[in-house]
C-alpha cells in the first residue's frame, strides 16, 4: 500500500519539466487551467468561492461552430505504409477535427495512436515556421528568397570546384510520389546518382533480394488479403507496433480461418502476445532458421513439387545447402529447439495458404539481402506465391517509402528500377523530352553517370574520405571513387538519428561546407554537431498541406487532397524544388511538361508525366482522375478482394490500382492486387514471374514450364516482350498506326530492340495483354541468384557477434569495395572475440507505436509525446539483477566503437531473453549524456528528447545495398 | 507440466506404432495464446488471490498501471453505509443522550453555591490555545460532516450551486485550518500531558460514576478521569486524524489508492467519534455544569466549584500559594 | 432506450494507443490528464494481454454514490456524466472507482486537485449540446450528433467496442464463437466482486 516516494515525485517532475523545459512554447498555465474547467478564477483566491460557469473563451483549436458548414477532406496518414485514410473536418481554413474514414477498405475508419493524432501536426506548435540560417552558432530568421539564393549560389560554387557528385541529395519517404519523382529528376539534371532516401535503411535489402528472385521487390499480396491465410509467419517484424492497423486484418484472418499465427522474434513483442506459436531465436540467425525449416520440409516431402518444377529454377542447389542445417546444428546456432521448428515448418508447408510477413528484423543485417532471398525461397518451395492468402507480405516502413522507392530515390537506379545503364538513361531522356547528350553533359563522366552513387548509410564516410583527385598514397583503399569527396548535403525530410555510427556522422557533418535541412521540423541534424555556419533550415509543409499521391505497402496508390494551406511560412516540396532549380539553371528543361498555375506547381501534371514514363512497373494506368475516383468511391471496394463492385463507377478496379497497372489510363487496367497470380487473366490483374535474368542458364531453361496465366495464348514460358518477339509471334501488326509511329520515332533502325518497358506508346504492353500474356515474360523464379555475392543464401555471423566461436565456420564477407567506397567485413568481425567479452549483451533496436522514424515530428506532438517520455533500454531481469539495475533506474549503455555510450532508463522485462537488450530508435536530442535542447532553434525543440540508439550502433553493411546492421550488435549495460 | 508432455508423448509414439490420427493428437501445446490463459482466466486468478489487477503502462503516472482496484467498492460501502451509520448513531445518539441527561438531571449546580471568591485555573496561553483548537475543530468537524451528510441534509435545502459554494469553502477551510488545529494539539500536549497521566484516583472516580449518578463528588486532581479521557481522545484521536488527514491532502505521496482509502477510513471514523465525544465535552463545559465554563472563559473559577469538583487540585494550589507568600522557615500559626 | 457501454476485447487489443490519442484529439485533453489508458498485464510473458480502460459508465456508479456534492448524473442513454461547476475536487470518486477513471489536473494547493475530469463517452456535459462552452469544459459531444465515442471508432483492430450494451455483447459473442475459445468480458467479476453471467 505504501508506495515509494519517488513515484509521486516523478509524476510531478514529469509535468513540471514538460512545461519548464520547453523553450518558448507549449501550453501555458492559463490555457491549461482553462481547459481543466476552472474558468478564469484563480484557484488559490479564496475570495472567489463561487464556482462560476467557465467563460467560453474558444481558445482550444478543436472548437467547432456547429451552426456553420464544415468541409470534409480526405488525405492519407503520413506515418507508416499501411496507408490509412484520414478524414479531416475543416472550418474557416482550420483543421478542427478528425472523423473515422469508414469508407476506406484498408483501415475502415481506424487508426493507431499516431494516425489518431495527426491533426496536431498541422496545428504545428513546434514546427519550423520560417527559413533559418545558422550564423556563428545562432539561428537567424531569413526570407525564402534569401535562403534559396544563398543555397543555390553555394551549390553552384561547390559544383564548379568539385563536380556534381560532391553534393548528396537526401530525399524522403515522406515525399508524395510526385515530390519523390521531382527530386530524382532533379538529381539527374544536377548530374549525380547520389540521391537516396529511407528505403536504404529500411527495405533496400528486400527490394534487392526479392527482385533478384522473381522480378519485383514489393509486397506480393496485401494487408487485406492476409484475411485469406491459414498460416501466417511474422518473422522479423512487430506489426502490432509498426503497422497496427494491419493487425486488424491479421487478427481477423486468425479468427475467421482459425489460422496459425507464428511469430519468430528475439523479443516477445506485442505481436508475439497474439501469436498461436512464439519462436525465440538469437538475433542474426535468420538463414539457419529458414534453412532449418526447409530441412524438415524437404525431409518429409512437404514441398510443393509441381510448383517448383514449373516455376522455380535452382532448387537443387538450395537442397544442398539446406542439407547441412540439421536440427542439431540449427539449435546450436539459433537456439530454437528442433521439435518447435518442425511443427512450424509443417504448419507453413501443409496448412496452406501460408504467408510470410517481415519487416526490419529480416532486412537490417549485413546478410539482409540473403535473408530476404531465403524467405522467398521458402515461399517458393512451399508454393506459397501468387495466390490468395499467400505471398511475401512485406510491410514497408514509412508512409510513402514504397512510392519513393518505385520512383527511384535510390543511388542504383532511375525511376522505375530501370537502372543506370545507357538504355535506362536514354529511356528517361525520351520521357523527359531532353537529349541524352544533355544529361550526359551534366555528369562528371559517362562512367560516373552509370555508377551507383553514395548511399545514405555512409554519406559521412564519403565526406571524411578523400576523393580520387584528393587522395594521397597514404590513404590506401580509404578513398571515394569519384573526383572529390562530398562537400554539401541537401536533406529533404530525413532524420539524422536513424543511421548508425552517429559519432562518426557528427564528424562528417562538421566537415560539410553546406548543410540544408528542408523539413517540417529541424531534425537532429540541426543540433547534434558542432556546426556554427553554412547551415540552412527550410520549412516544408506536411503532406496534409498539399495534394499528391502516395503508394501504400500493398502497391495501391491513394490520392491525398490538401486539407489546409501550408502553415506559417512553410511551402510544399514541389514549389521549393521549382524555385531551387530555377536558380540552379535547369528549371526550364526539368519542368518542361509540368504545369504551374499562379506560380504553384500542379501535382496532377507531375503524375501525368510519371504515367508517361514508368512502364516497367506499371505506374502508367493510375491517372489523377482514376485515383480521385477511387478516393470518392472508397466504400465500393470489397474488403478482402479489394475489387470494385459491379454497377459502380469503380467496377472491376482494384482499390488504388495497385501497380503494375498496365498500359495507358484509357485501357483501364484494374491494377494487380496479387502479384504473379496465374489464376487470373493478365487483363484482370493476373501475372507470372518476370523473365529478368535471361532465357537459359547452364543448359537449363529459365522460362516457366507448364505454367501460364489464365487465358494466355502462349501456354508455356516466354521471354519479355520486345518488338522482335512480337514480330516472331506475328503480333507486330496488332499495334496501331500511332503506336508503330511512336516506336519508329524513338527507336528508328533499332526498332526490334524496343521493349515493353521502353515503348512510350504502351503498344507492346497492350498487344501482349490482348493475347493474355504478361509483358515482362513468363519465367521461373530464381532460387539461385548468381549475380549476388551469395548466390545461395548462406549463414554469416553478424559483424559484432556474441558467438565468436562460430565465426570460423560462418564468417562474414572478406573486405571489398562497393558503392565507391571500401566495405570492410572480416577485418571488423575479427574484433568480435574481444568485443564479445567486454560487450556481452546483444543489442537490437526497433520501433514503438507512438513514434515514427527519427521521431522529431512525433515527439513534437504533445498527444504522442506524453505516452513515451523517456528513452529506455529493455533488459532481462537476470541481466538487470546481475548489474544492480532497477526498473526505471538510469543506466549507461556502451557500444564497442568510438567509446560511445548513452544514458537511458532501464525497463526490466522478460520481453527480451537473457543476454539480449532492445532500444527504440526514435529518440534524439541527447548525446552521450549531454542535453542538446538549447541548440535547436527556439520554439522548435521537440517536447520529449532522449538519447539516440544509433550513437552506440556499429559498422556493418549488406554488400548488395549497404543496408546497416541495426538489428544485431553488441553492448554493455551498467548502472548509472 | 506442459513442457514434459511433448517428451512423454514422443516416447509413446516412438514405442507404439501409431495411426495417423494419434500423431496429430500427440502434438504438444505450443507457446502461444491457444494454450494460454485468456483474459477471463487471468482475471479470475487475480480475483482469487484478492489482488487488484495491474500491469505495465508507458505514461509516468503509476496509479494508471492499476487496471482494476476492487477495494473501491468496499470503500464505497464503508463511506456510504458504515461511516454514515456509525457517525449518525454516535453524533445523534450522543446528542440524544445529553438531551435526556439534561431533561432528567438538569444543570449540575454548585453544591455550596457561588462563594464569590475565584482562583485561576487556566492561563492565557492555555485558554487561547484551547479556543484555537476548539474553534478550528468545530469548523473542521462541520466541513467534514458535510462531506458525508451534506448532500442528504443540506443540498435539498439550498440547491446545488449554493451547496457547492458552501462545500468548496468548507473544503478550503478544512485544508487550511488543519494546520493550526494540529499545532494546537501539540501545544495542548506539551501544556497538559503531565496533569493528564492516569493514576489510581481516576479509577476511584470512574467507580464512583464521576458523581453524575448519586450526587457524591468523588475526589479529583486538576483533571478528573473524564477530563483525562477527553484529553487523550483529543490528543491521540486528533493526532491520528491529523496524520491521516495529511495523507489525504497530499494524495499519493506516501500511499497508493488503497492506502488513501485506509487513511480516509481512519480519518473519518475517528473524526465522527471525536465529534460525538466533543459534544459531551461541550455540554458539560457549558450548559451541563454551573461554574464550568468560567475555567476556559475568564480562566478563573469559583472557589466552591473548584473545591467540589477538583478538591485535590485546590489543596495543591493553596499549598503552592502559601509557600510563595510565607517567609522561609515560618510556620503557619494555628492553621495546621 | 439504449444503454451505452464499453467493451475491450483483450484478444485483439495490441496497445496501439489509438483510443488514447483519439480521445486527446477530439476533446483537446491537456497533458497529464488521461481519460483513457491502455494497461498491459503479464507484459513480456505468454498470456500477455493489453486492455484499454476508461470510465465504464457503471449502472450503479460508485463515483456518483460517494460524491459529497452529488455532481454526477446518468443520462437516458445510461452514460454517467458529471457537472464540473459543482465538483469541489475532493477526490472521493477516484477512491471509489474500481477503474481509476477520474483524473485531476493537479493544480491545487497542497498537491490538491482541480475539477475532476473523466471520459464522457463523448457525450459532453450539462452545458448545452455542442456549444463552445461545453467543448471547453468537457470536450466534444458526439452522442448529440448521433455518433459514437471516437476511441472505439478509431481502434485499430476493433478491439474496443462502444455502443448499446446488447449490440456489443452480441458482437463479442460472435467473435468468441468464431475463435472457439475465451469467454467473459473483462473486469466485471473483479471490479464488483460479484458473480455475473455474461
Amino acid at each position: 500500500m505504501l508506495i515509494k516516494r519517488n513515484d509521486g515525485q516523478v509524476a510531478r517532475q514529469r509535468l513540471a519539466s514538460a512545461y519548464q523545459g520547453l523553450s518558448g512554447g507549449g501550453m501555458d498555465r492559463r490555457g491549461f487551467l482553462r481547459q481543466a474547467g476552472l474558468g478564469g478564477a484563480g484557484l488559490a483566491a479564496l475570495g472567489t468561492l463561487g464556482a462560476g460557469r467557465a467563460r467560453a473563451s474558444g481558445a482550444a483549436t478543436g472548437v467547432l461552430d456547429h451552426a456553420k458548414p464544415v468541409t470534409r477532406v480526405k488525405n492519407i496518414c503520413t506515418h507508416c505504409s499501411v496507408g490509412c485514410t484520414v478524414t479531416a473536418e475543416v472550418q474557416n481554413g482550420v483543421w478542427v477535427g478528425q472523423e473515422p474514414a469508414w469508407e476506406s477498405p484498408i483501415n475502415r475508419g481506424t487508426h493507431c495512436a499516431k494516425g489518431a493524432a495527426v491533426r496536431e501536426l498541422v496545428h504545428g506548435d513546434r514546427r519550423l515556421k520560417y527559413p533559418m540560417k545558422l550564423v556563428a552558432g545562432e539561428w537567424r530568421r531569413i526570407g525564402w528568397d534569401q535562403a534559396l539564393d544563398e543555397i543555390s549560389a553555394k551549390l553552384l560554387q561547390v559544383r564548379e570546384r568539385a563536380g556534381p557528385d560532391s553534393v548528396f541529395w537526401l530525399g524522403s519517404a515522406k515525399f508524395t510520389n510526385e515530390a519523390a519523382y521531382l527530386y530524382r529528376k532533379l538529381a539527374a539534371f544536377w548530374g549525380t546518382n547520389s540521391v537516396d532516401h529511407q528505403a536504404r535503411i529500411c527495405h533496400s535489402t528486400t527490394v534487392a533480394g526479392v527482385a533478384n528472385t522473381w522480378g519485383y521487390g514489393a509486397q506480393t499480396n496485401s494487408y487485406n488479403d492476409i484475411r485469406n491465410a491459414r498460416t501466417m509467419i511474422i518473422m522479423g517484424g512487430n506489426p502490432a507496433e509498426a503497422h497496427p492497423v494491419s493487425l486488424q486484418h491479421v487478427l481477423a484472418g486468425k479468427e475467421i480461418n482459425r489460422a496459425n499465427l507464428i511469430v519468430i522474434d528475439p523479443r516477445f513483442t506485442r505481436t508475439a502476445a497474439h501469436a498461436t506459436e512464439y519462436v525465440r531465436l538469437r538475433p542474426g540467425t535468420d538463414i539457419p532458421l529458414i534453412w532449418g525449416m526447409l530441412w524438415h520440409i524437404f525431409q518429409n516431402g512437404w514441398e510443393d513439387r509441381d510448383f517448383i518444377r514449373q516455376r522455380v529454377y535452382g532448387m537443387e542447389e538450395i537442397r544442398k545447402e539446406v542439407a547441412r542445417w540439421t536440427p542439431d546444428e540449427v539449435q546450436r546456432v539459433t537456439g530454437v529447439p528442433g521439435e518447435q521448428l518442425k511443427r512450424v515448418a509443417q504448419m507453413f508447408a501443409t496448412q496452406k495458404p501460408s504467408t510470410l510477413i517481415w519487416c526490419m528484423g529480416a532486412t537490417q543485417k549485413t546478410v539482409g539481402t540473403a535473408n530476404v532471398r531465403a524467405y522467398s525461397v521458402l515461399l517458393l518451395a512451399t508454393g506459397n506465391v501468387g495466390a490468395n492468402g499467400t505471398g511475401a507480405n512485406i510491410f514497408r516502413g514509412h508512409t510513402n517509402v514504397q512510392g519513393a522507392t518505385d520512383l527511384g530515390l535510390d543511388v542504383t537506379t532511375l525511376p522505375g528500377y530501370y537502372g543506370l545503364d545507357e538504355n535506362a538513361w536514354r529511356h528517361w531522356a525520351r520521357v523527359w523530352g531532353v537529349e541524352y547528350e544533355y544529361l550526359l553533359s551534366r555528369f562528371g563522366s559517362k562512367a560516373l553517370m552509370e555508377m551507383p552513387g553514395i548511399p545514405t548509410t555512409r554519406w559521412f564516410d564519403a565526406t571524411l574520405m578523400p576523393g580520387e583527385r584528393e587522395k594521397t598514397a597514404a590513404d590506401g583503399e580509404a578513398y571515394v571513387a569519384q573526383p572529390h569527396s562530398l562537400k554539401a548535403m541537401m536533406v529533404f525530410g530525413h532524420g539524422g538519428n536513424t543511421v548508425t555510427r552517429i559519432p562518426e556522422s557528427i564528424k562528417g557533418l562538421e566537415k560539410l561546407e553546406l548543410l540544408v535541412v528542408a523539413d517540417p521540423h529541424p531534425t537532429t541534424f540541426s543540433q547534434v554537431s558542432g556546426r556554427r555556419d553554412g547551415t540552412y533550415l527550410l520549412p516544408i509543409c506536411t503532406s496534409f498541406e498539399m495534394d499528391g499521391s502516395r503508394t501504400a505497402s500493398n502497391r495501391s496508390l491513394q490520392w491525398g487532397a490538401k486539407i489546409v494551406e501550408p502553415i506559417f511560412e512553410s511551402r510544399n516540396d514541389y514549389d521549393v524544388l521549382h524555385a531551387l532549380t530555377r536558380r540552379l539553371g535547369f528549371a526550364d528543361r526539368m519542368f518542361r511538361d509540368i504545369e504551374t498555375r499562379d506560380g504553384k506547381v500542379v501535382a496532377e501534371s507531375i503524375l501525368r508525366e510519371m504515367n508517361r514514363g514508368l512502364w516497367s512497373i506499371g505506374y502508367t494506368g493510375q491517372s489523377p482522375e482514376r485515383l480521385k475516383l477511387h478516393m470518392e468511391h472508397q466504400d465500393k471496394f470489397d474488403l478482402v478482394t479489394l475489387r470494385g463492385r459491379e454497377g459502380t463507377p469503380v467496377a472491376h478496379d482494384y482499390y488504388g490500382l495497385p501497380w503494375p497497372c498496365w498500359g495507358t489510363p484509357e485501357i483501364r487496367h484494374p491494377g494487380s492486387h496479387i502479384l504473379y497470380n496465374t489464376n487470373l487473366h493478365v487483363k484482370d490483374g493476373g501475372g507470372t514471374f518476370r523473365a529478368r535474368f535471361g532465357v537459359e542458364r547452364n543448359g537449363e531453361t529459365l522460362l516457366a514450364e507448364g505454367s501460364w496465366s489464365k487465358g494466355s495464348e502462349i501456354e508455356d514460358g516466354y521471354p519479355e516482350f520486345t518488338v522482335a518477339v512480337l514480330k516472331r509471334l506475328g503480333w507486330f501488326d496488332d499495334l496501331t498506326g500511332a503506336e508503330k509511329a511512336s516506336l519508329e520515332r524513338h527507336f528508328g533502325a533499332n526498332i526490334d530492340r524496343a521493349a515493353w518497358s521502353t515503348d512510350l506508346s504502351g503498344g507492346i504492353i497492350r498487344v501482349a495483354m490482348e493475347h493474355g500474356c504478361s509483358p515482362f515474360g513468363n519465367a521461373k523464379a530464381r532460387a539461385v541468384a548468381w549475380n549476388l555475392p551469395d548466390p545461395v543464401p548462406v549463414h554469416r555471423e553478424p559483424i559484432y557477434t556474441v558467438r565468436p566461436d562460430l565465426v570460423a565456420q560462418y564468417p562474414t564477407l572478406p573486405d571489398r569495395r562497393g558503392f565507391r567506397m571500401p566495405h570492410l567485413g572480416q577485418s571488423v568481425q575479427a574484433r568480435s572475440a574481444a568485443a564479445a567479452r567486454d560487450f556481452p549483451i546483444v543489442l537490437t533496436s526497433g520501433r514503438l507505436v507512438e513514434y515514427e522514424g527519427g521521431g522529431e515530428e512525433t515527439r513534437s506532438n504533445k498527444w504522442l509525446a506524453e505516452l513515451q517520455q523517456d528513452m529506455f533500454v529493455e533488459i532481462n531481469p537476470a541481466d538487470a539483477a546481475a548489474r544492480g539495475v532497477r526498473d526505471g533506474g538510469w543506466v549507461w549503455v556502451s557500444g564497442p566503437e568510438n567509446a560511445s555510450r548513452v544514458r537511458v532508463k532501464a525497463l526490466v522485462t522478460e520481453r527480451v531473453a537473457r543476454g539480449v537488450a532492445f532500444m527504440p530508435f526514435h529518440f534524439g536530442g541527447f548525446f552521450q549524456g549531454e542535453d542538446r535542447r538549447k541548440f535547436y532553434p527556439p520554439g522548435t525543440d521537440p517536447i520529449v528528447l532522449g538519447e539516440s540508439v544509433n550513437t552506440v550502433t556499429t559498422y556493418g553493411y549488406d554488400p548488395v545495398t549497404f543496408m546497416q546492421e541495426t538489428k544485431v550488435t553488441l553492448c554493455q549495460i551498467r548502472s548509472a | 507440466m506442459r513442457r514434459f508432455l511433448p517428451l512423454a508423448l514422443l516416447a509413446l509414439l516412438a514405442i507404439a506404432p501409431a495411426p495417423a490420427q494419434a500423431q496429430n493428437a500427440g502434438m504438444p501445446q505450443p507457446l502461444g495464446d491457444r494454450g494460454q490463459p485468456d483474459a477471463a482466466e487471468l482475471e479470475m486468478r487475480a480475483l482469487l488471490r484478492g489482488e487488484p489487477i495491474a500491469g505495465r503502462i508507458s505514461i509516468p503516472d503509476a496509479q494508471a498501471a492499476k487496471l482494476i482496484q476492487p477495494e473501491g467498492q468496499q470503500w464505497r460501502a464503508f463511506h456510504n453505509r458504515t461511516l454514515a451509520w456509525i457517525g449518525g448513531v454516535a453524533v445523534l445518539g450522543m446528542a440524544a443522550l445529553l438531551g435526556l441527561f439534561f431533561a432528567l438531571k438538569g444543570r449540575i449546580r454548585i453544591g455550596g453555591g457561588w462563594s464569590g471568591r475565584r482562583m485561576q485555573r487556566f492561563n492565557l496561553l492555555e485558554r487561547a490555545n484551547h479556543w484555537m483548537v476548539a474553534s478550528t475543530f468545530i469548523i473542521l468537524g462541520l466541513s467534514g460532516l458535510n462531506l458525508t451528510f451534506g448532500r442528504h441534509l443540506l443540498l435539498p435545502l439550498v440547491g446545488p450551486e449554493a451547496f457547492t459554494a458552501i462545500s468548496l469553502a468548507g473544503k478550503f477551510a478544512h485544508n487550511y485550518l488543519a494546520f493550526p488545529f494540529t499545532l494546537g494539539l501539540v501545544v495542548m500536549l506539551l501544556l497538559w500531558v503531565r496533569d493528564n497521566i492516569p493514576n489510581r484516583l481516576d479509577l476511584d472516580w470512574v467507580k464512583a460514576g464521576g458523581g453524575f449518578v448519586g450526587g457524591q463528588h468523588p475526589k479529583a486532581g486538576r483533571f478528573n478521569a473524564g477530563q483525562k479521557l477527553v484529553f487523550w481522545i483529543t490528543v491521540l484521536g486528533g493526532g491520528l486524524v491529523a496524520v491521516s488527514g495529511y495523507v489525504l491532502i497530499f494524495p499519493f505521496t506516501v500511499a497508493d489508492v488503497a492506502g488513501q482509502q485506509v487513511a480516509h477510513m481512519v480519518h473519518s471514523l475517528l473524526a465522527v467519534l471525536m465529534v460525538a465525544a466533543m459534544l459531551a465535552h461541550i455540554y458539560i463545559g457549558s450548559l451541563g455544569m454551573e461554574g464550568a465554563f468560567q475555567a476556559m472563559g475568564s480562566g478563573e473559577v469559583d472557589y466552591n466549584w473548584a473545591k467540589e469538583h477538583h478538591g485535590l487540585w485546590v489543596e495543591q494550589e493553596l499549598a503552592k500559594a502559601r509557600q510563595s507568600t510565607a517567609p522561609t522557615g515560618a510556620k503557619a500559626a494555628g492553621a495546621d | 432506450m439504449a444503454r451505452m457501454k464499453f467493451l475491450c476485447d483483450s484478444d485483439r487489443c495490441i496497445e496501439c494507443n489509438a483510443c488514447v490519442t483519439a480521445c486527446k484529439n477530439e476533446h483537446e485533453v491537456p497533458w497529464g490528464i488521461n481519460r483513457r489508458r491502455v494497461v498491459t498485464i503479464n507484459d513480456g510473458k505468454p498470456g500477455e494481454r493489453s486492455i484499454s480502460m476508461a470510465c465504464m459508465h457503471c449502472t450503479d456508479a460508485p463515483c456518483a454514490a460517494v460524491c459529497p456534492v452529488s455532481c454526477f448524473y446518468t443520462t437516458a442513454d445510461a452514460i454517467v456524466l458529471h457537472d464540473k461547476d459543482l465538483c469541489i475536487g475532493c477526490g472521493y470518486c477516484f477512491y471509489a472507482c474500481p477503474f481509476g477513471a477520474p483524473q485531476y489536473p493537479r493544480v491545487g494547493n497542497f498537491g490538491g486537485r482541480g475539477k475532476m475530469d473523466k471520459c464522457t463517452y463523448c457525450a459532453g456535459g450539462p452545458q448545452q449540446d455542442n456549444s463552445p462552452v461545453e467543448y471547453i469544459q468537457y470536450g466534444s459531444n458526439r452522442i448529440a450528433e448521433g455518433k459514437l465515442p471516437l476511441c472505439a471508432e478509431m481502434c485499430s483492430t476493433k478491439a474496443l467496442l462502444a455502443g448499446d450494451g446488447e449490440i456489443i455483447a452480441s458482437i463479442y459473442r460472435e467473435r468468441v464463437q468464431q475463435r472457439g475459445y475465451g469467454s467473459g468480458a473483462w473486469g466485471w467479476r473483479t471490479a464488483y466482486r460479484e458473480e455475473l453471467a455474461v
